[in-house]
């Protein structure tokens, strides 16, 4: 994982570029945040550091525990504590989507972000960059046995007229160096996780020929992918740099301070040397932090480290199979599950009664509100969900900041959850619940005020009791899909069954176990709904019959 | 009593009332006659405001209902609806409720009647229309005569002063047809206050205080049964009852 590694699923790029203009503008409207400079204050006050990363990355980053899933492991997860503890408090992590880690510290939420993220101007305009904790190199992975790719030379030619294609992580540097490199004449496959374009390439998925990979990931992920070897030596250094919010400079001085003391004392190489980390490269590096915490490179030569002894035991990808990595990481599935069950029966009543107060709005209410009921249906409908809850979840915030300085007022992101996926499914319910209305005869609105009622005790006691039978089996089937829409929240720190699959499956490498479990938890949550929605069918053609 | 006076409606060029006026007195019992297209039902529905109409008015004791809407017109419908009650071709029970249940909704919900009271006085009424057996089957597995028969009984349950009958037995087979008429032959006999549209001569004549031949948006002809029926003054009446005798 490396530089804008994972950024954004490729087809939602045009919404997020919408959600960073918009962005911008907020930035330019609001004014900056008054809290400069008191970060680490709030930090020690809070007894805490809260640190951001995505497990979804996994090794040899942040990643669960193979002997105990439920704890994580990983060079960031020992350096974030090396940095607390420099700072005089505990390191507590916080999980989120890798590409929205930085706009969740922004929100607030985390104080830094460390997860190998890269160097780039770009960034360092941005946010506040620390001195770098460690010197990446790419490397370039091929099959064993394959004769015909033993260079880097090998990789330009094309082989019976068709290129060499090489899989990457989308949007990282690795694909900028094979596309810089390749000139158009080699092909990419584009994937989301690490251990996936390893895997496709292993098996030749595709017609991948070859991996552009972070060299710290495959020394990591090397035992478990036998029939992989290296080509070439590694290539297009760029360095890992933790992120803190612009105006946060004496933490990000702090942050220095701690990852230089580290690199002289030796403690970061201990570090890295347990997860095969700690090689040449680290030690031909020249660093020096100034006084604003800037990254100026200077010179520290490898001798002053002090040597480590060779014998340091060393973590590394340890593939679990078969029962046993169900039996170990199936029970935060299960945790897991409870979340994505949390999330559905709190957002579906909702969504269910805004739908019903807008069918009714659009049918019956006034005309000054029928519009904008009728527009609220085509926006929400007509945008997609993760959009939804990205607006939510960061920009709402802002506003009501904006609204009511002081106030405090903040939206956890269970709730944002909740509120995107009812406001999603709120259109939806809402056309069914027209479209139910609206099948019940003439006649008994005409009955029913005929009988003195007004329309309001009318639409309650008479229209919408029957609407509601009518479109319960619809609405049993929305909640099915909605189940399994609770997957988007991860985009918002919510770790959900999918989130907490993806996490699990690429730190165990139990792709096929641990997605059989969670496609037999997805289909237990939502087969009893099946169940029940063809009961509720059955019942009501029957009704209809007699 | 109910009056209308000179009411007119159109449907966009087409004037479907021209004029209508008509007067109901207290313990009458007033049939709309006429061919199909006349207006009987369009006349009928104004009177509880299921249509509007675009002029005259119409008084239901001391309440005046305008063809203006606006809260005024509301204000009087609210009044009306609970004064005259209606009973549909086609039926319009609610079909979620229980036959009971049909017939105390608005007497709880609209008069506010505690439920003991109401089920009671439901109960009665179903005695009356001979339905008390089915009161805890819903609507939907009763026939269309068994149907409207507890239509009728749901309307009384409010103790309108009147009801509008809009073509109850129109849905109807002969055998329950005769069910149903027996039921309002009752009601009539009882002196309840009744507008009927119907097609059903024979029951006409019998039951109806004062005959009405509506004809293309007016009344062509007021009168006694004996003398619509016997004695006809207009063509239009002539023509129509020669018409439906060979239908």
């Amino acid at each position: 994982m490396s530089d804008a590694s994972r950024r954004s699923r490729l087809s939602f790029h045009g919404a997020f570029a919408l959600i960073v203009a918009t962005q911008v503008l907020f930035a330019c409207v609001l004014p900056e945040a008054a809290c400069a400079d008191q970060a680490l204050d709030a930090i020690r006050q809070r007894g805490t550091l809260i640190w951001g990363a995505d497990q979804e990355g996994g090794g040899p980053f942040v990643y669960p525990r193979p002997d105990d899933p439920s704890q994580l492991t990983g060079f960031e997860v020992e350096l974030a504590e090396l940095i607390a503890a420099h700072l005089g408090v505990k390191a507590q992590f916080a999980q989120g989507q890798w590409d929205k880690l930085p706009d969740v510290m922004d929100r607030g939420d985390l104080d830094i972000v460390l997860n190998g993220y890269e160097w780039t101007p770009n960034r360092a305009q941005r946010y506040g960059l620390s001195i770098p904790y460690y010197i990446y190199e790419l490397q370039l992975l091929g099959r064993v046995g394959d004769e015909s790719l033993m260079s880097w030379d090998d990789l330009l030619k094309p082989i019976d007229g068709r290129r060499r294609k090489v899989s990457v992580l989308g949007g990282t540097a690795a694909q900028d160096y094979i596309e810089q490199l390749g000139e158009g004449k080699i092909d990419l496959a584009l994937f989301e996780g690490a251990t996936d374009a390893m895997e496709a390439t292993e098996l030749g998925l595709s017609g991948v020929d070859a991996n552009m990979q972070d060299l710290p990931v495959w020394t990591f992920y090397s035992q478990g992918f036998p029939r992989l070897r290296p080509i070439g030596g590694p290539v297009g250094r760029g360095y890992y740099v933790a992120l803190t919010r612009q105006a946060d400079t004496d933490l990000l001085k702090a942050v220095n301070e701690a990852i230089l003391k580290a690199l002289q004392d030796g403690s970061l190489r201990r570090i890295l040397a347990r997860y095969r980390m700690w090689n040449e490269t680290q030690m031909m590096r020249g660093l020096e932090t100034n006084a604003s915490g800037g990254f100026v490179g200077s010179s520290i030569s490898g001798a002053e480290v002090s040597d480590q002894p060779a014998d340091v035991p060393t973590s590394r990808f340890e593939q679990s199979s078969g029962w046993q990595v169900i039996w170990q990481r199936g029970g935060l599935l299960i945790d897991a599950a409870g979340m994505t069950v949390l999330l559905s029966v709190t957002a579906m009543p909702l969504a269910v009664l805004i739908g019903l107060v807008i069918a009714l709005s659009r049918l019956y209410g006034p005309g000054w509100l029928r519009i904008p009921a009728a527009c609220y249906v085509e926006l929400v409908r007509g945008t997609p969900l993760v959009l939804q809850l990205y607006l939510i979840y960061f920009l709402l915030p802002k506003l009501l900041d904006t609204m009511f300085p002081g106030a405090g007022l903040t939206i956890n992101a269970f709730t944002a959850a909740v509120m995107g996926l009812a406001i999603n499914y709120s259109a939806y319910e809402a056309e069914i619940y027209r479209g139910g209305i609206q099948s019940i005869p003439k006649g008994q609105m005409e009955a029913a005020i005929s009988l003195g009622m007004s329309k309001a005790l009318a639409l309650r006691r008479v229209i919408v009791p029957q609407a509601t039978r009518l479109v319960l089996p619809p609405m049993t089937n929305d909640f099915i899909a909605l189940f399994k829409d609770t997957a988007v929240c991860s985009v918002i720190t919510v770790v959900e069954l999918s989130k907490m699959y993806y996490i699990q499956a690429r730190s165990a490498g139990a792709i096929v176990e641990l997605g059989l479990l969670t496609g037999l938890l997805y289909l237990a949550m939502s087969y009893p709904l099946s169940i029940v929605t063809n009961r509720l069918e059955k019942n009501l053609s029957q009704e209809r019959r007699s | 009593m109910i009056e209308l006076a000179k009411i007119v409606k159109r449907y966009q060029e087409h004037e479907v009332l021209r004029g209508v006026s008509l007067r109901v007195a207290d313990g009458e019992v007033c049939v709309l006659l006429g061919p199909s297209g006349g207006g009987k039902s369009t006349l009928l529905r104004t009177i509880n405001g299921l249509e509007t109409f675009d002029s005259g008015t119409i008084r239901v004791g001391d309440v005046v209902l305008q063809a203006t809407p606006g809260p005024e017109r509301d204000k009087a419908l609210a009044i009306i609806r609970q004064r005259v009650g209606m009973v549909f071709q086609q039926f319009n029970l609610f079909p979620h409720r229980t036959v009971l249940q049909n017939v105390t909704e608005a007497p709880i919900h609209v008069l506010k009647q505690p439920p003991e009271v109401a089920v009671a006085t439901a109960r009665r009424l179903l005695e009356r229309v001979g339905m008390l057996e089915k009161q805890d089957v819903r609507p939907g597995s009763l026939s269309g005569g068994q149907q409207q028969r507890v239509a009728i009984a749901r309307t009384l349950a409010m103790s309108p002063e009147a009801i509008l009958f809009d073509e109850p037995t129109s849905a109807l087979d002969p055998r329950t047809t005769a069910e149903v008429i027996s039921v309002m032959t009752d009601l009539a006999a009882a002196g309840q206050r009744m507008i009927i549209v119907t097609h059903a001569m024979s029951f006409a004549r019998t039951v109806a205080h004062r005959v009405h031949i509506l004809h293309a948006g007016t009344i062509a002809e007021s009168g006694p049964p004996e003398q619509i029926f016997e004695d006809p003054q207009t063509d239009i009446t002539r023509s129509f009852l020669s018409e439906a005798a060979i239908a």
